[in-house]
């Protein structure tokens, strides 16, 4: 039960972020907005691990220097998701996000990409794929 | 409409690699340091496009209210709440339940316009959308067929 709790306001905490930047960014603008947010994020998250003190800082120096870069991408993530809601609405452009999102995941994992393990995908993910996008074309009615 | 539908699915590719990239900076870091950094990293990219793009004008926060600095937080409580979550059920479970509320609240927010978002008026059309989308994820999350998961997403 307290697992279903803690996904579901996962799940609430990111549309929130989404709506949040969208908001911000109508009154300071977009790069303004991630900037800051992330900035405020990234005090709050050190803090924190100094204070669990779980930072296994070695740890990054065994990883491609390639997949620590990773966290850039959020500053044309933002600007896309922002852009996104302000166009077509909350609902439309979590709905697209999610789907290239599975659908990028999909990609990867049966092609083995980036050195994940490959994974072979039977029917019921491509029916779900199906589902998702004709759940769009619903929402686009 | 064609355009936000475009971004939005930049969005969504760009954010289906960087959970692969933070997945494999979790594994040794743990998830802590990683949220750290991919935050860092997130806050650097962001002024220096702001600053390509925008220059002197990324200073001048004329609108800035107090509670936009604050913010920032949600992404933290994201990261507890996915690392839990996933601890407890698994990540399959996990990351139906999660995508399921994110779209929940979407048409929620949608149809009641709050924070001063344009109001999109619900609509049962978009219900039963919203509806199979989320058999959709059901089907591709909890259908079987694949062995190992990934790890939490972060932006």
């Amino acid at each position: 039960m307290r697992g279903i709790i803690f996904a579901f306001l996962g799940g609430a905490f990111i549309t929130l972020q989404g709506v949040a930047n969208a908001r911000i960014s109508q009154d300071i603008g977009t790069w303004q907005a991630a900037t800051i947010t992330q900035f405020t994020g990234f005090i709050a998250a050190l803090a924190i691990l100094l204070f669990v003190r779980d930072g296994k800082w070695q740890g990054f120096k065994q990883v491609k220097p390639l997949y620590l870069l990773g966290g850039a991408f959020a500053a044309v993530i933002i600007f896309t998701n922002v852009t996104a809601i302000q166009q077509i609405g909350v609902t439309f452009t979590v709905s697209a996000v999610m789907i290239a999102q599975l659908g990028i995941t999909f990609i990867i994992d049966i092609n083995g990409l980036f050195g994940v393990v490959k994974q072979k995908m039977r029917m019921p993910q491509f029916i779900g794929i199906g589902m998702m996008i004709a759940g769009v074309i619903i929402l686009g009615l | 409409m064609i355009l936000g539908l475009i971004l939005a699915v930049i969005a969504g590719a760009l954010v289906g690699v960087q959970n692969i990239f933070n997945s494999k900076v979790n594994e040794r870091a743990g998830s802590w340091a990683t949220t750290t950094l991919v935050l860092g990293m997130g806050f650097l990219a962001s002024l220096l496009i702001g600053l390509i793009f925008e220059g002197k004008h990324m200073f001048s926060l004329d609108n800035m209210q107090p509670w936009y600095w604050f913010s920032g937080l949600i992404g933290v409580g994201v990261v507890i709440c996915m690392v839990q979550g996933m601890k407890l059920l698994g990540p399959t479970y996990a990351i139906s339940i999660v995508l399921t509320a994110q779209l929940g609240f979407a048409l929620l927010w949608d149809s009641l316009g709050w924070l001063g978002l344009e109001k999109v008026p619900f609509s049962f059309t978009k219900l039963i959308g919203v509806l199979v989308i989320v058999g959709g994820i059901c089907a591709f999350k909890l259908g079987g067929g694949r062995e190992t998961e990934k790890v939490p997403k972060m932006t």
